[in-house]
């Protein structure tokens, strides 16, 4: 391959191509047209302009993005996560028009993109499921009746969804109906498919992912799991590796289970299996995701290993260069993805032009970002400005660094997640790996994160007070002086 | 003498501390850089970032906060005409975020009553449904369906 063509925007672009110049490949860049400015474009050796800013008139524009790939010479496409990465269509348009798609077969991405096939899938292997339906609802009262003998509360999935989109909790009977259109209208417009299914909802569970890499010559290995159960709207907002609370032995399992589960659509690539984890560490196969991951940095300082790197090698036909026996985990890892979010409004986008731009530096840190002082947070996609990565010896050292590297990143204009990000590091469910899934239901509700954000003000008064007091009483003594002087 | 009070309004919070209070903290470091103090055993750290008479901007832990300090004199001048009565009642609905109306649930004339269905705003692929928190008579619709608006803009005039 000499020249690779990234499907994507923002800090996945750039974090992409880096590792692509880094084997001494040629980078394609494509761009909407207010990204024009977008660091991806400009660290890229080529680059192409989609279309407006409209996902699907720019990023999601297939037979655009395999024209220009065309006419550049491009012989490899890399998708990067969201937009083109779980479409099969698109895997399947790349490879008949003679470039290599990396990432996997199409058909794996079809199975395991819908949830309901991928569960009759791995049915065979043995893999613990959490009870649901297993087929699409199309009937409201039929489903109604599953899910009061299910009891409730019951969660609707889209089956074609994930990161959360068109996924909802139902807590009781009379919600069911509304929550059933919203989830469907939801499905439709963010999918284009409004199938649904419902699930039992599990009390306290942790969401832990095992990230697994096959080649062409059908070796499958897993990297070890990935913790991601700090969540809100469904969606993570901190991850590490390893978790702090699997051992050994189920660290075994349940990585032998994502090898399975791989086999199941033999897997090629770099794929994440999910899986549930219930408050007696029995877990449950969620799904797989056919792509990189937003939170693959963890794994990556874990394990030593190049994710990018690797899925490049697979796409080019290479053995994988590694044994399962081979691979250890060495040290911890903690991210935080930082959003443009106000974590005391519910987490809502606040969204603006970023007016002072600072980046943590140092040993331990790694800040995958793609944005620069002066720049506007777009409202079309994803509201993620970076990721900030920290590695220990040990998990508490991962923590006291990611506090550390917070501390030291300064982004003005909007609020973002990096305060929330040092609430959980400071928190005591947080340090002693006791927490959730429900951890920002639990401890950061609007009231607690009122009440905390409300302490952190009473402490920069104080601050002020006894700054502007000790002026004062400055004056004031040198007007003593004054008088004493005089009297003598 | 009775103990004054202070008033000092911090990122957006109101605190009343007595003047014997702020006297007695000790600070431990006055380089505004990296000042530090006591109060109540704990040590507080940040950095005065800028200090202009009684505004001060401070940060703590990275974070910046705004902070404007009252004394009684201030807060006698204060009450002055600043007595406003509170305002129950909303008077239009405004975009909490930016993003798209992709459906509307009322009409121009149409009396809502509170928790009524106002309309649909997606944002970052999330559907988020606006609510009416009182009774209110819709007099405008200033939206149509496919729209993109920014945050704060009004959506509906209510009467």
């Amino acid at each position: 391959m000499k020249k690779i063509l990234v499907a994507n925007r923002g800090e996945i672009a750039l974090r992409i191509m880096r590792t692509i110049k880094k084997m001494g490949i040629k980078t394609v860049a494509v761009y909407s047209e207010p990204d024009v400015q977008a660091l991806h474009v400009r660290f890229a050796d080529e680059a192409v302009c989609l279309g407006e800013a409209a996902s699907s008139k720019s990023y999601l524009d297939m037979d655009k993005i395999i024209r220009f790939a065309k006419e550049l010479g491009v012989d490899g496409i890399h998708p990067g996560y969201g937009f083109l990465s779980e479409n099969a269509i698109f895997a399947e348009k790349v490879t008949n028009a003679g470039i290599t798609f990396i990432g996997p077969e199409p058909d794996s991405i079809t199975l395991m993109g819908s949830k309901l096939a991928a569960k009759d899938c791995v049915k065979k292997y043995d893999i613990p499921m959490v009870p649901g339906t297993d087929t699409a609802i199309t009937d409201i009262p039929e489903a109604q009746k599953i899910a009061a003998s299910i009891g409730f509360p019951i969660l609707i999935k889209a089956s074609a969804g994930g990161g959360g989109k068109g996924m909802r909790v139902v807590e009781k009977a009379e919600d069911f109906v509304e929550q059933m259109d919203r989830a469907i209208s939801e499905a439709k417009s963010a999918f284009g498919d409004g199938s649904v299914f419902i699930e039992k909802y599990v009390g306290s569970p942790r969401h832990i992912e095992v990230q697994v890499l096959g080649d062409k010559h059908g070796n499958i290995v897993h990297l070890f799991e990935r913790e991601c159960s700090i969540q809100r709207r469904h969606q993570k907002v901190i991850e590490e590796a390893p978790s702090g609370i699997l051992t050994p032995e189920i660290r075994q399992k349940i990585g032998e289970a994502a090898v399975k589960v791989a086999k199941s659509c033999n897997y090629v690539g770099a794929g994440t299996v999910e899986f549930l984890l219930d408050e007696n560490l029995n877990f449950y196969f969620l799904e797989m995701n056919t792509r990189l991951q937003v939170e693959h940095p963890v794994t990556e300082y874990i394990t030593g290993i190049d994710l990018v790197e690797e899925q490049i090698k697979i796409a080019r036909g290479e053995k994988l260069s590694f044994s399962q026996e081979d691979l250890k985990i060495k040290g911890h890892a903690m991210e935080l993805r930082v959003y443009a979010e106000d974590p005391l409004n519910d987490f809502l986008p606040s969204i603006g032009q970023i007016t002072k731009y600072e980046r943590p530096e140092g040993e331990g840190i790694r800040l995958d970002d793609a944005y620069e002082e002066g720049m506007e947070i777009p409202i079309y996609y994803d509201p993620m400005i970076a990721k900030l990565v920290t590695y220990g010896k040990d998990r508490i050292e991962a923590i006291e660094k990611m506090k550390e590297a917070i501390k030291a990143y300064k982004i003005e204009g909007f609020a973002t997640t990096l305060p929330f990000g040092l609430f959980v590091m400071d928190h005591k469910a947080f340090r002693s790996a006791q927490f959730d899934t429900h951890f920002v239901k639990n401890y950061f509700s609007k009231e607690h994160a009122q009440d905390w954000q409300k302490a952190k003000a009473r402490n920069a008064a104080l601050l002020a007070l006894a700054h502007w007091n000790a002026n004062q009483s400055k004056l004031k003594v040198s007007e003593i002086e004054n008088s004493n002087w005089k009297k003598r | 003498m009775p103990d004054k009070n202070i008033i000092v309004n911090a990122g957006g919070y109101e605190f009343s501390f007595a003047e014997s209070e702020i006297a007695a903290l000790d600070v431990l470091n006055k380089n505004a850089e990296d000042f530090s103090l006591i109060h109540q055993q704990r040590i507080i750290k940040g950095e005065v970032i800028s200090a202009k008479g009684k505004n001060y901007k401070v940060e703590i832990d990275g974070e910046r906060f705004q902070v404007q300090i009252k004394t009684q004199l201030d807060q006698i001048l204060d009450t002055m005409g600043l007595n406003k009565p509170k305002v129950s009642k909303i008077k239009s609905i405004k975009a909490p975020m930016p993003g798209l109306v992709i459906e509307i649930n009322v009409e121009e004339g149409q009396t809502v009553s509170e928790n009524d269905k106002m309309l649909i705003l997606e944002a970052m692929k999330m559907e988020n449904v606006i609510k009416i928190p009182h009774e209110a008579v819709v007099k405008k619709i200033n939206v149509v369906k496919g729209q993109a608006v920014d945050k704060g803009q009004v959506l509906i005039e209510l009467e």
